[in-house]
């Protein structure tokens, strides 16, 4: 008899221990970044070759600031307004501030800087010269955008192909990164930004870059323009490590003998500043 | 060392030089950054001829300090002025830079265009001529779009 309520106590147990485990909520499945295969790594070489130095064509550039200005809302209109004439004057605003990176989409449409574009599987990555804070991670895997925001100077970018032509779709971008024409001309987007690229090669070296910017707190509808990139292959062209924050540093030997970098003067628009008793 | 030697007193000449300029380590303005160059006057040209001080070889922007006269200026008297460039990525390819294009004590001429604000000695280089070699550097950015460029 003894035996028989030990063991009726030990099912009774088991059967709570199965109830509390059910009760619990059960936990999402990890997901992992799989390790790339040999087709993986293959099938890379069936997209088209974007090697090399893309360099932007800033003579486009500086073109579209009148040729295809952004559908401004009353308030932002205003604010480049005032941005045009300051410049005119001789007081450029600095859109560009601190060696913040200058965020996308503005990357894509004012730099003067020179960026590579690296495929790997699940990935598409673009590095911009000058600033080593320029990185653009499109993922290709078939992953949506995250549900919670993290909001990013870059955002999050998830790209698909389509034939030959990269078709690119970035949330989540951080609400101070600027909607730039120029180094001088531009506002935050102040939120809920999405811009939507599509990017080919137009000829043997031309890319283009088709934006399409839905910035709804700043312009009345979205705004579509195509930014166009060089290629160079001459190693010497190769793009080399920039730093933006080292321009406010000197480099120079210290009391111990050690190199260190050391902080100089500024104007407030960056330009390095002599002191008056310079001689 | 013989302290008495030409070459020695103008290189703690320079090295004085040096420290002027970027020993303004007070209330400072960290603010280095992209941006557009209409403080520089692009309408006028000015001529300095002088020693190089330092090359700064930095993103974003190349500086060379000149210890010079600027020629357009009757009986000027010889100051540093510091001249802004673009990046160094960039004037290797609009302008064949490089990194050791020239040294401190190397005499040169520069075509700038001078800050508007007349207290500040800043300019945009335009185009900088070694008097040794005659070697030529510019720095227009817009040049890398030229056709043929490798």
């Amino acid at each position: 008899m003894r035996y028989v309520c030990y063991a009726l106590s030990l099912a009774l147990l088991a059967l709570v221990a199965v109830a509390v485990g059910s009760a619990q909520p059960s936990k999402k499945p990890v997901v992992i970044n799989p390790a790339p295969t040999a087709q993986d790594w293959t099938d890379l070489g069936k997209l088209p070759d974007w090697s090399g130095v893309w360099n932007p064509k800033v003579t486009d550039q500086d073109a579209q600031v009148k040729t295809n200005p952004p559908p401004w809302n009353e308030k932002a209109r205003k604010e480049i307004e005032l941005m045009f004439a300051e410049e005119k004057a001789g007081r450029p605003r600095l859109i560009f501030y601190g060696c913040f990176p200058e965020a996308h989409p503005s990357w894509m449409l004012v730099t003067h800087n020179a960026m590579e574009i690296l495929f790997t599987p699940g990935r598409v990555t673009m590095l911009g010269e000058s600033d080593g804070n320029r990185l653009r991670r499109i993922y290709t895997d078939g992953r949506g955008h995250p549900e919670i925001p993290d909001p990013t100077f870059h955002g999050h970018s998830i790209g698909h192909w389509e034939g030959n032509t990269l078709v690119v779709d970035t949330v989540h971008i951080l609400p101070q990164a600027p909607l730039a024409i120029s180094e001088a001309a531009g506002v935050p987007n102040n939120g809920d930004m999405r811009v939507v690229e599509r990017i080919y090669l137009a000829d043997k070296d031309i890319l283009h870059v088709d934006l399409e910017i839905f910035a709804p707190r700043i312009l009345t509808k979205s705004w579509k323009t195509t930014r166009i990139f060089f290629r160079q292959r001459a190693r010497k062209f190769d793009i080399v490590e920039g730093v933006c924050v080292q321009g406010d540093y000197a480099e120079r030997i210290d009391a111990n003998g050690n190199h260190v970098f050391v902080p100089i003067k500024k104007t407030e628009w960056g330009n390095i500043e002599v002191p008056k008793d310079a001689k | 060392m013989d302290c008495s030697e030409p070459r020695m007193k103008q290189k703690f000449k320079l090295v004085a030089v040096i420290a002027t300029v970027c020993g303004a380590v007070a209330g400072i303005s960290s603010v280095t950054a992209h941006h557009s160059t209409t403080m520089f006057d692009h309408a006028k040209t000015l001529t300095i001829n002088g020693t190089v001080v330092e090359l700064r070889w930095v993103n974003p922007h190349v500086s060379l300090s000149v210890n010079g006269v600027i020629n357009q200026w009757e009986g000027d008297k010889p100051a540093v002025w510091v001249m802004e460039m673009t990046s160094p990525g960039n004037l290797v390819r609009a302008g064949g830079w490089r990194r050791n294009a020239v040294k401190p004590g190397d005499e040169v001429e520069v075509l700038f265009s001078p800050l508007r604000d007349a207290d500040k000695k800043g300019g945009a280089l335009k185009r900088m001529t070694v008097r040794e070699t005659g070697e030529v550097f510019t720095a227009n950015l817009r040049e890398q779009e030229r056709p043929g460029l490798e």
